[in-house]
């Protein structure tokens, strides 16, 4: 077997790996659409997405997940406001300001963090956060928006701060020395020339964070409370949409009306964080710098 | 010459960490004078105009020994701040580095944070640009992006940008080691013009740029100064034998 044969069946050995992942995806995407679609023979999208009844297991049953739907946007927004400055403001810290030895230090927790299994910050919120937040604010329940958004933060504070930190450490040491040397201070010059510059790294960790945290489950199921009703309070229960497919997957027959809903609302979560990341990607595209300098 | 001196150093030594980059330097440079700071690299040149405003405090494990005297008053005084040495001493980089901002808001934005109000900043903007002879190129387009313009230009607006702080001396680190030989011949006139009003300490590794624009030269060798004369003489007659192997090119 000669060289240029070996390059050739070496290149496809890897386009082959490269193509596993893409073939297992659009795998799970049609299955995901294959069990889900069928709902919408019993109910109209519009009635799907925009129905204010989730009782799928009345007689007859309803099928309305918009309770479900604000319930995810609710406690992740609150968690991505929770999370950004807390996460953001972490990173600019780590990268421009601490000392080495405390660089290193914060780094290593801030990935520990990362590293937490959803399920034990999901108990921390349960046993820790819910009792003392019923007994302080004298709530009906702890397991509400607010704690399952300062859980949520906790989990998605390491992806913002990990990914805004690469974005300002991308920025030009030229820019921050022009800056230095027109007499701006260290706090000048993050805030009006490190900052714009490393914007779209830190948009897109914030949009990344937040699609981190509408697909988790496992914090949702156990803080959130599980309340189908659009919420009129942040100290409400709220049941977000992955809460809804854990809890109640185990309990449907194979290929009910109620089975397909379900799969329905994983569609409806894909589409989501899809959305998110293709807008995480666009803004990463549009405010990209033009480099420093065209010699 | 010493009652028209700026900047005076006094014994400086300077160290990366363990190791030293300048040894017992003494030197003083003239008000409304160019001075050349030519040597080949790794000399020393480059930290020794870093030096001068302060630009080595970013680097971490740095420390200066000996007295740099800025108008009579050491700058590395615990009481001095080096913010406000960065405002009288302006820099130019080798490399251009407009900010990505617009035009108008790279030279604005020394001045902004000196707290020039909004009125007096199209005055300033229009005399800098003038000043660094770039106005009738970009008088159309201050609202466009820094980055779309040449290197050259690019260069330029840097020194708008200095100037614009309105320092006591400038400081240009090989600002046209970067450039085309068109927009070189560009900045050296502009540096021959601003002399009039600032004093400039260049450094350069191009031997003819020092001989065309310089009033004064020094050479380094290793972190030591070896020689530091007029220009002329430095180029014709020089005193020390390491100086005439340098510029006559026998190494460097």
């Amino acid at each position: 077997m000669n060289r240029q044969t070996k390059e050739i069946i070496i290149k496809y050995i890897f386009l082959l790996f490269s193509l596993v992942s893409v073939v297992v995806l659009g795998l799970i995407v049609f299955s995901l659409f294959r069990e889900g679609l069928p709902i919408f023979g019993k109910v109209s999208v519009k009635d799907f997405l925009f129905g204010m009844e989730w009782y799928p297991t009345y007689d007859p049953p309803s099928f309305g997940i918009f309770p479900l739907i604000v319930g995810s946007l609710v406690v992740t927004l609150l968690a991505t406001l929770i999370a950004v400055p807390l996460g953001v403001m972490a990173a600019i810290y780590i990268s421009e300001i601490a000392p080495q030895a405390i660089k290193e230090t914060l780094k290593s927790v801030i990935e520990l963090l990362a590293g937490l299994p959803s399920v034990v910050l999901g108990f921390f919120g349960m046993v820790i956060i819910a009792p003392w937040m019923q007994e302080t604010f004298d709530l009906p329940t702890g397991l509400n928006i607010v704690n399952a958004s300062v859980i949520l933060a906790i989990m998605a504070i390491p992806t913002i701060s990990s990914i805004s930190e690469d974005a300002l450490y991308a920025v030009p040491r030229e820019f921050k020395e022009a800056s230095y040397a027109l007499g701006a201070t260290k706090f000048e010059t993050i805030i009006n020339v490190i900052l714009p510059a490393a914007i779209s790294g830190i948009s897109t960790a914030v949009m990344l964070g937040m699609a981190r945290a509408i697909g988790e489950t496992m914090v949702v199921l156990m803080v959130a409370g599980g309340a189908a009703a659009i919420p009129e309070s942040l100290f409400d229960s709220v049941r977000p949409m992955p809460a809804s497919i854990a809890a109640e997957m185990g309990e449907t027959p194979y290929r009910s009306a109620h089975y397909s809903s379900l799969f329905a609302i994983g569609i409806v979560l894909f589409c989501l964080t899809l959305a998110f990341n293709l807008i995480a990607d666009y803004v990463s595209h549009k405010f990209r710098q033009i480099g420093s300098g065209t010699l | 010459m010493e009652s028209n001196t700026i900047i005076k150093l006094k014994d400086v030594n300077f160290y990366y960490g363990q190791s030293r980059a300048l040894t017992d330097i003494s030197m003083t440079f003239g008000k409304n004078k160019v001075t050349a700071l030519i040597g080949p690299s790794g000399c020393g040149k480059s930290t020794l105009l870093r030096l001068l405003n302060r630009m080595n405090d970013l680097i971490d494990g740095t420390r200066v020994e000996g007295e740099i005297l800025f108008e009579e008053k050491n700058i590395y005084a615990p009481d001095v701040d080096p913010v406000e040495i960065r405002r009288k001493i302006g820099m130019v980089f080798q490399k251009p580095n407009p900010f990505p901002k617009t035009i108008y808001n790279n030279i604005a934005y020394g001045p902004k944070l000196t707290g020039v109000n909004a009125g007096d900043l199209d005055t300033l903007v229009e005399q800098s640009l003038k000043q660094s002879v770039l106005w009738d190129e970009v008088k159309d387009v201050l609202n466009k992006s820094a980055m779309n313009l040449s290197g050259g230009q690019q260069q330029r607006l840097c020194i708008a940008r200095a100037l614009a702080m309105k320092p006591d001396v400038l400081l240009m680190d090989e600002p046209t080691s970067a450039l085309d030989p068109i927009s070189t011949a560009k900045i050296e006139e502009l540096i021959e013009e601003l002399k009039k009003d600032y004093t400039i300490i260049i450094v350069t590794h191009n031997m003819q740029q020092a001989a065309r624009i310089s009033d004064e030269t020094a050479f380094f060798y290793i972190g030591n100064l070896i020689e530091y004369n007029k220009t002329e003489k430095i180029f014709t007659k020089p005193e020390v034998k390491q100086t005439e192997d340098y510029i006559t090119g026998r190494f460097g």
